[in-house]
């Protein structure tokens, strides 16, 4: 500032006008210094966004456990292991631009790309699994209940009493035992009794949540080991009963929130990338590797937080 | 840049721009020549830390193993998986955003983004705490209990054990 300040001074006496030097405040360039602006805004934006996350979750009575909502921990720690790799070609693809290799660094983006893709392809099946277990993070397709009181119960008898259920149950309850899988016909005689204890006069909350396990059971923290069928919903998936997630719907708006947050990040980065791959990508074009570089070291960032936060508490 | 790097002979006939106290390096060059001395990066390094941080997400996976000593107290859990995420953060600053390498200008920006950090974790802290003090009827009656959980543990527990036949028996155990 001074040096700028310095130099209008000294043009100020010379033969053609002022000329102003260009000086900068800080020593890097432009595109770096809006860059790194750009990122504390977004530092603020995923603060605010885990933190709200960190009060709704510690704030909670109960939680869902990872298990309980079909989160799997392997799956989001390949997740972190595809976007670690992915941060590692960028690198490499800005030192090979600096060093002009220019087919190298090439080669390194189109890497970091299609990881990229393949982190975001990993995130869909997630959000796919989530999407046939009937978990959604909004009323008219999610079918979360949190307890499993009256409410819940009078939702599963109209479920049940819905003209093209009643229509398929006929079907089902009509079949003869050797056209079914050995599954079904378990499936069948709880599905039985479910419509029998939603009929009781005497329906008490035990009940309720007997009726809620059929339908889905949690499984318990022995993890995969507790698989008595999957439950109704699994084995009938065009049942699509409501079902007991203690917790469950604030996780839902929490998990996707997040995570949707994130992907759209991981999107607008993968965009960065297919439009540098037009470019020869020389020392030139150093300055514009090393931003998307920075922006893309900061969506890997959020998701090292992201995967414990999500998945391992 | 290219601007300013095209006023730099006007500059040099009206004597130097530069302050005494900035170095030459620190000022005026492009954003890739201050990195040409091969100080810093490097194929190996990269790797090392790639190694590192892979190993750390693994580290995660240690409160599941039967060898972690505190399965009873998850906090525990939770605060050695932040300790290792932040680890893994201050990597991917410091080796793969340069930050290590980078001119005084980073703590322009680290500084305060780190205090604004901790400010808004210790401002969360009453919100954590009290959540649940004051609810209103409408959220205490369809809000999810600590109870519930057990109810459903319960009639899985008993769906195991009767394999399919829920009767009195269990009527019963709830009313207890």
């Amino acid at each position: 500032m001074n040096a700028s300040a310095a130099s209008i001074g000294h043009d100020d006496h010379g033969h053609h006008g002022p000329v102003l030097q260009y000086q900068p405040g800080l020593p890097l360039s432009r595109g770096k210094l809006i860059m790194w602006l750009f990122l504390s805004t977004e530092i603020m934006f995923f603060a605010a966004l885990l933190g709200s996350y960190v009060v709704l979750r510690f704030g909670a009575a109960v939680w869902p456990k990872p298990h309980h909502v079909h989160l799997s921990e392997p799956i989001g720690a390949l997740n972190t292991f595809v976007l670690i790799c992915s941060s590692v070609t960028v690198v490499l693809a800005l030192e090979a631009a600096r060093a002009n290799k220019r087919s190298l660094a090439k080669l390194w983006m189109l890497a970091t790309l299609l990881l990229g893709s393949l982190f975001l392809g990993i995130k869909g099946y997630e959000y796919s699994a989530k999407f046939s277990h009937g978990i959604y993070p909004a009323a008219p397709r999610g079918m979360i209940y949190e307890r499993p009181d009256l409410y819940y119960g009078s939702a599963v008898r109209a479920r049940l009493g819905e003209p093209v259920i009643i229509e398929r149950m006929k079907e089902l309850f009509t079949a003869p035992e050797d056209a079914l899988r050995p599954e079904e016909v378990a499936g069948r005689r709880s599905l039985k009794q479910v419509r029998d204890m939603l009929q009781s006069p005497d329906q008490q909350a035990f009940d309720l949540a007997v009726v809620a396990d059929q339908i889905m059971p949690l499984p318990g923290d022995s993890a995969e080991g507790h698989s008595h069928g999957g439950g109704l919903n699994d084995t009938f998936p065009w049942l699509q009963l409501p079902m007991v997630i203690p917790g469950g719907n604030m996780w839902a708006s929490t998990y996707f929130l997040l995570t949707g947050f994130h992907a759209i990040h991981v999107i607008v980065g993968l965009i960065v990338f297919a439009v540098l791959l037009l470019y020869e990508l020389g020392p030139k074009r150093a300055g514009m590797i090393e931003n998307a570089g920075l922006y893309w070291h900061f969506v890997d960032l959020v998701w090292i937080f992201l995967f414990p936060l999500l998945y391992l508490f | 840049m290219s601007d300013s790097s095209s006023d730099h002979h006007a500059a040099a006939a009206h004597g130097p721009v530069t302050s005494p106290g900035a170095s030459p390096e620190d000022v005026g060059h492009g954003p890739d020549d201050h990195h040409g001395d091969g100080g810093h990066g490097g194929l190996w390094q990269y790797l090392a830390v790639f190694v590192a941080l892979c190993f750390l997400t693994t580290m995660s996976f240690l409160t599941y193993s039967p060898y972690w000593p505190w399965r009873d107290e998850p906090q525990v859990g939770w605060a050695f998986m932040m300790a290792v995420s932040c680890t893994k953060a201050l990597l991917v600053v410091l080796f793969f955003m340069h930050v290590l390498w980078e001119a005084n200008w980073k703590y322009v920006l680290t500084i305060p983004a780190a205090m604004m950090a901790i400010f808004l974790a210790i401002m969360l802290i009453p919100d954590v705490g009290f959540r649940n003090r004051m609810v209103s009827q409408e959220r205490a009656l369809h809000m999810a209990r600590g109870s519930d959980l057990k109810l459903l543990e319960q009639a899985a527990a008993g769906e195991a054990d009767h394999d399919g036949h829920h009767d009195a028996g269990h009527v019963e155990r709830h009313d207890n």
